[in-house]
């Protein structure tokens, strides 16, 4: 048996390279051809997310309690309840995020407990009666405004509704660490 | 610039020498269709890890969530339809090509010295290839994945000291959570290491002895020799392409994988393993009680043991076919049996009615609960499916308004009439014979109460005709309703004096309800909202009145089930809903 393996040799040598260019041809296109059944699909599928709400729970009003409960210079942090669908299930009633009120001369203005500098949440602190986000010490007025830290945008405020005496708000979330607001 | 690359890479990895490698490997005799088989099943393999990944980037391994994430793969997710079902189909594309290569190497004498590790790496290939369907139908936990692979484990608990190997690998007395974590673990990293170690192996040995080619003089295969590149190559290449080819074709044709409902523990579905396992299950059927281990062990034991040991029992003189006549005729009779009990298999369920009845009805369900899961699972999971089914609400409505007086498929109080076949003929018999049974008004306070009509005053005949003229009162009667004999039962009603008590005139009311479209949902409705209004049961009514309780959609569809629980009931409701009226009520006991 010739033994001549690590050279590149026609097996024969007769064999025509048209034929054997043709050959080659076939190889490449059928396998790009095979993989590509697969492969195409596989693409479709994997970007599913791009194109479709995999998770919706946030974008409406939930209700947060009764406005009267809301009493000037104490905020008061609610957690909102709505029915949600993570990609195959559907929860019923479960917290979908939080929201800080604060009454200012009998205007309710609610602010989302998510800290725009990296997500973290954020508390109160009654001695300062500032908001302070417990991980990189940013500080904010009852106004939501920045007073201290790195975050580059104020507290986000969500909308909020008051209808036969109860408070709605309608809960998003903003993407984080960007000095603009905007829905994600 | 490609090659350049290529010259950088080569410099450092020397990856032409590994192509080369690879490509110029001798195929003595030259290339030949025959050959395919090994490379085709080599991609299959790649393509089932590929699509398995795919997979299981949305598949969620839990009792509670795996039926809903396969269910959102199939039918939300886009192509997921498409990708499990060239997974599903993939697998019986490799046992098919396993068998293939199998004949391929059996008919070459492939298996025969100095190939004997071949063989058994291959057939151990083989044994891994039945184990990967055996693991991986049970995933998506539908009825099947439940229901099928119980055969399987409950035979390797039946064997002596299986008890504690079954418990091991379903990970406790009964199939849940760790049934799916571990055939998960077993489907995804045990098995795919081993076939790939094995092949490995398998790939080593066969370049070190190289093809086996045909019985002919050395002179002639050398003149003869091709290269695997390109020619045998692209030979594999053509029936990879036509093996995708009719996979995708079938994939389209089924449109993907069947996904049937969730596992329901307490239902009696119509257990079939994979087509390529039915022979086993064929098998089953001929030997009972102490002889079953003939079928579960001795049988297939002693053909795994005869082709093990091919390569030994194998002393023909040289590979040439007519030198090898029984061992041939030996492998051909166990696949000539195999061939036979599979197509009994096939052939017996063909002839079941009753389990051709019962599959039309799972896949009714199947295709139903598939529907519910669109607007998402509740996360009880799986069976929590039918929660969404609108019925299903109105049974619970039924179970905290109702059922402490009234009872449906004999759950429920006695305090007032059994709605169990409510308004068939042999409902409306009885309650004629005994209006104070105690399914009908036995237990509640009538002031005045209707007298029973025992044979002596009502022959069965006349019975019959009466229930019938009842029956044609109603505001949509049975279609088979007899009319000859409802008016019969006219002259039987009036010979009782029937009309002493009720009206069957429209608007007039007496002591009694109007018969007049009695059983309806519309009357049913009226009946709930306020029993005593005129023409139903006046001062007799002991009923609450729900009118003010429940608001009147939740009250007509009260109305509904009850009205669903007689046999000729024609449900109004949307197609879905109505064929499944039996499959969501059984789902939820």
């Amino acid at each position: 048996m010739p033994k001549d393996k690590g050279h590149p040799v026609a097996s024969h040598p007769v064999e025509d390279e048209g034929r054997r260019r043709l050959l080659k041809f076939g190889v490449h296109s059928l396998g790009a051809a095979v993989a590509a059944v697969t492969a195409g699909p596989a693409v479709a599928y994997l970007a599913f997310p791009l194109s479709h709400d995999t998770t919706t729970g946030s974008g409406g009003f939930v209700t947060a309690g009764r406005a009267a409960r809301f009493k000037e210079g104490v905020p008061v942090k609610v957690d909102l309840l709505a029915d949600k669908t993570d990609a195959w299930n559907r929860l019923e009633q479960v917290k979908i995020g939080s929201a800080w009120i604060v009454n200012t001369g009998g205007k309710l203005v609610a602010y989302s407990t998510v800290c725009p500098h990296l997500g973290c949440a954020v508390d109160f602190d009654g001695a300062s009666t500032k908001f302070k986000c417990p991980c990189h010490r940013s500080a904010f007025g009852q106004d939501g405004k920045v007073e201290e830290g790195p975050s580059p945008r104020p507290m986000d405020e969500l909308e909020v509704k008051e209808e036969g005496g109860l408070l709605s708000i309608r809960y998003e979330r903003y993407k984080i660490g960007v000095p603009e607001k905007h829905v994600v | 610039m490609l090659s350049k690359v290529i010259d950088w890479l080569d410099e450092r990895a020397g990856i032409r020498a590994l192509w080369h490698e690879a490509a110029d490997e001798e195929v003595p005799g030259g290339a030949r269709p025959r050959y395919v088989f090994g490379s085709v099943l080599m991609f299959l393999f790649v393509q089932q890890v590929v699509l398995g990944i795919l997979l299981a980037s949305y598949y969620s391994p839990s009792a509670t969530d795996a039926w809903a994430s396969t269910a959102y793969i199939s039918d939300q997710v886009t192509a997921g339809w498409f990708l499990r079902g060239l997974h599903h189909h993939g697998s019986s594309a490799m046992v098919i090509v396993t068998v293939l290569h199998f004949f391929q190497v059996t008919f070459a004498g492939a298996y025969r010295k100095p190939r004997e590790l071949n063989w058994l790496t291959g057939l151990l290939m083989g044994a891994l290839v039945l184990g990967f369907a055996l693991t991986g139908y049970l995933l998506p936990w539908d009825q099947k994945g439940y229901w099928a692979p119980q055969v399987a484990t409950s035979i390797m608990g039946s064997m002596p000291g299986g008890e504690a190997q079954q418990k091991l690998l379903q990970g406790g007395s009964q199939y849940g959570n760790l049934t799916i974590t571990r055939f998960y673990a077993l489907h995804v990293f045990v098995l795919p290491l081993g076939l790939a170690g094995l092949l490995g192996a398998h790939l080593a040995l066969f370049r070190k002895h190289g093809v086996t080619p045909p019985v002919l003089p050395q002179a002639e295969l050398d003149r003869k020799m091709d290269r695997f590149f390109p020619k045998q190559l692209f030979l594999d290449l053509v029936a990879m392409a036509m093996t995708s080819a009719i996979l995708v074709w079938v994939t389209f044709n089924t449109h993907g994988s069947e996904l049937f409902a969730p596992a329901q523990p307490a239902s009696n579905f119509v257990a079939r393993p994979e087509w390529y396992f039915l022979f086993l299950f064929q098998l089953l059927k001929y030997f009972h009680g102490p002889l079953q281990i003939i079928a579960t062990v001795i049988i297939p034991g002693a053909a795994a043991t005869f082709l093990l040991l091919l390569p030994w029992i194998d002393k023909a003189e040289s590979r040439l076919a007519k030198d090898r006549l029984p061992v041939l005729l030996g492998v051909c009779t166990l696949m000539a049996g195999v061939v036979a009990l599979t197509g009994l298999a096939v052939a017996e369920d063909k002839a079941n009615e009753k389990y051709q009845k019962d599959l039309v009805i799972a896949q009714k369900e199947a295709h139903f609960a598939r529907e519910l899961a669109l607007k998402g699972v509740l996360p009880q999971g799986g069976d929590a499916v039918f929660e969404n089914d609108p019925l299903v609400r109105v049974r619970r409505s039924f179970k905290e308004n109702c059922s402490s007086c009234h009872a449906i498929d004999g759950i429920g109080g006695a305090e007032a009439v059994d709605f169990g076949d409510y308004n068939s003929r042999e409902w409306l018999s009885a309650f004629v014979r005994n209006p104070e049974a105690p399914q009908f008004f036995g237990g509640t306070k009538h002031e005045e109460e209707m007298e029973p009509y025992p044979p002596e005053k009502v022959s069965d005949a006349q019975l019959a005709d009466l229930v019938e003229y009842v029956l044609s009162l109603s505001a949509a009667p049975p279609k088979d309703l007899d009319a000859g004999k409802a008016q019969k039962g006219a002259a039987v009603y009036e010979s009782l004096d029937c009309s002493n008590c009720h009206e069957v005139e429209a608007g007039r009311s007496a002591a009694a309800p109007n018969l007049l479209g009695r059983g309806s949902v519309k009357w049913i409705t009226s009946v709930i909202q306020d029993s005593s209004q005129d023409p139903l049961f006046s001062s007799n009514a002991k009923m609450p009145k729900f009118a003010s309780k429940l608001a009147e959609e939740e009250i007509v569809q009260l109305a509904q089930l009850i009205y669903s629980q007689q046999p000729y009931a024609v449900v109004a409701a949307s197609g879905a809903e109505g064929q499944n009226v039996k499959a969501s009520v059984k789902a939820e006991h």
